[in-house]
């Protein structure tokens, strides 16, 4: 058990770390590198740096209001 | 109270740090554009950093597990002892 719990918070920090990594690479330096550099190959266009983590955003808030929602019906059941 | 005030200066900083960048126009206008998702992308990270560290070195004690479960003995059979009814429903 704890070395499940470990491995998911490694795992949670190279994901964590990863992203930051890839996101500042894009949004940070890309600008800076030529049009026609190679680099440009790896990476979305920038319209996605944005859409990207908006939808992100969207879905988690979704979520979050749908489990909201899901225990305090739950709760009210149990009331009655 | 002070933390909110510190955090709060902190986010106005950021925001009049930003403004100036897209009045002076340093930077292309639509890099500028990316630098508070940057930095809400930033945060998420972080804090997903600190969850996944705070997972990896969690504190356990099991010396203290067992001296809680010796205390739980003794709390039941002292209270069995006063007539008081413990089976769970």
């Amino acid at each position: 058990m704890e070395l499940a719990d470990r491995a998911v918070g490694f795992l949670l920090s190279v994901t964590s770390l990863s992203i930051f990594t890839y996101y500042t690479f894009w949004v940070i330096i890309l600008p800076f590198v030529d049009d026609d550099h190679f680099v440009h190959k790896y990476f979305l266009p920038q319209e996605y740096a944005i859409l990207i983590p908006v939808s992100a955003g969207v879905t988690l808030l979704c979520f979050l209001s749908i489990f909201v929602g899901v225990v305090m019906l739950k709760s009210k059941r149990k009331k009655a | 109270m002070k933390h909110i005030v510190k955090i709060l200066a902190l986010v106005v900083a950021i925001t009049v740090l930003w403004i100036g960048l897209l009045q002076t126009s340093v930077i292309p206008y639509n890099h500028t554009w990316l630098l508070p998702i940057y930095f809400v992308v930033s945060l998420g990270c972080y804090g997903l950093l600190m969850v996944g560290v705070g997972l990896m070195n969690f504190p356990t004690c099991p010396q203290e597990a067992l001296l809680l479960q010796k205390d739980i003995v003794e709390a039941k059979e002292y209270l069995k002892q006063k007539g008081v009814d413990l089976t769970l429903n």
